[in-house]
């Protein structure tokens, strides 16, 4: 562990909390996002895993938490989700699915016979959609929060070029 | 011409080819089978001389009546004073029935098979004109008596039409599907504006 020199006096509770704290947290989240037969959804999970990295970022800075989640992963989050979802639309569309209700129509599958129709359609909608809108929700939060906090740092003179 | 222009020329042409194919495949407006006009089957009994006679005369049996109340839909208040919220009663004089014939147009719908319409008008607090509630077919003998609601079909066909458990997730994901596309698209518009906005100065 690197350790960094900071303008503010280091938390000792704190920063150990949250390290012990930020697993959990992306634990419950991932339940709730992919538990989508018995808790939550999307957006929910979505949600609280983006909650875990603002913790993270509150306490840690901001230079430590773009480590955790990088620039780059973020930006593919944010649009993978929406691509995931939409994507399962339009396999529904293509195959006249009708798992998203795009289609109010009977099923049609190329792999029906060993998938069985059910199977698939549960597996679209609790897994692909949810999984979807939980990337993108996380991932917008935590850019928003992101440049959110790289403005005040600026501001404080911490991050001069 | 440019390459990116054959190219995007292409990709038109081929969402364009992609919208055709998907729309032969959608229901046509007014079809039974859609979300919006798709009655529930709710039971069948055996076809009596009698119950056709007294269904043309405008009268609900009482054997029909007892099926849906035995299927939980309340007969009338629940408790002294407080109104009848979802389901209105079947007393005389509450409903009408109307024979429609097979091929008919109405109420945006189009009847593929012909039969008897409930409908109610008086103990329906939303709504002023009557309303079809339940719709009665005869077939090979029998009587099938179906309901048109939203609520009945979520809670009935939910596990059969999305295989999901939580109907939840299935109105959401299922039914809503469109809903749920336009919201996602909203959070990440919101997250670009943001971008935007604050990303002027700072590097990435």
């Amino acid at each position: 562990m690197t350790t960094q020199k900071r303008e503010y006096k280091r938390d000792v509770i704190i920063e150990v909390s949250t390290n012990l704290l930020f697993p959990l947290i992306l634990l419950f989240g991932l339940y709730v996002m992919i538990g989508t037969g018995g808790t939550g959804g999307g957006f929910q999970g979505g949600t609280i895993l983006a909650s875990a990295f603002i913790l993270y970022i509150t306490v840690f800075g901001h230079e430590k938490g773009r480590e955790k989640m990088p620039e780059s992963v973020n930006a593919f989050f944010k649009s993978f989700g929406l691509f995931l979802y939409n994507g399962a639309g339009w396999i529904c569309v293509l195959f006249s699915l009708a798992t998203i209700q795009w289609l109010n129509m009977p099923a049609f599958w190329p792999v029906t016979d060993f998938v069985g129709v059910a199977g698939s359609r549960s597996f679209l909608v609790g897994y692909m959609v949810s999984v979807g809108i939980g990337l993108t929700v996380m991932a917008s939060f935590v850019s928003q929060y992101f440049d959110l906090a790289w403005k005040e740092e600026e501001e404080m003179g911490g991050n001069e070029e | 011409m440019k390459p990116l222009t054959i190219v995007g020329l292409l990709t038109s042409i081929l969402l364009l080819a992609v919208a055709f194919y998907a729309e032969e495949d959608l229901p046509a407006f007014g079809d039974e089978n859609s979300a919006v006009n798709k009655a529930i089957k709710l039971f069948t009994i055996d076809a009596d001389a009698n119950l056709v006679a007294a269904l043309n005369a405008g009268t609900l049996p009482e054997e029909i009546k007892n099926k849906i109340y035995d299927l939980g839909f309340i007969k009338g208040p629940t408790c002294e004073g407080c109104q009848n919220e979802n389901y209105p009663t079947l007393e005389e004089g509450n409903y009408k029935i109307e024979y429609i014939e097979e091929g008919t147009w109405l109420g945006g719908r189009l009847y593929t098979v012909g039969g008897w319409d409930v409908l109610i008008n008086n103990g329906e607090i939303f709504y002023d004109e009557p309303q079809q509630y339940y719709f009665i077919t005869e077939s090979d003998g029998k009587l099938s008596v179906s309901r048109y609601n939203w609520p009945v079909r979520v809670t009935e066909r939910t596990e059969e039409e999305t295989a999901m458990i939580n109907a939840v997730t299935s109105g959401l994901a299922d039914y809503r599907g469109y809903d749920t596309m336009g919201e996602e698209t909203v959070i990440l518009t919101g997250a670009l504006g943001v971008i935007l906005l604050m990303r002027r100065r700072g590097k990435l």
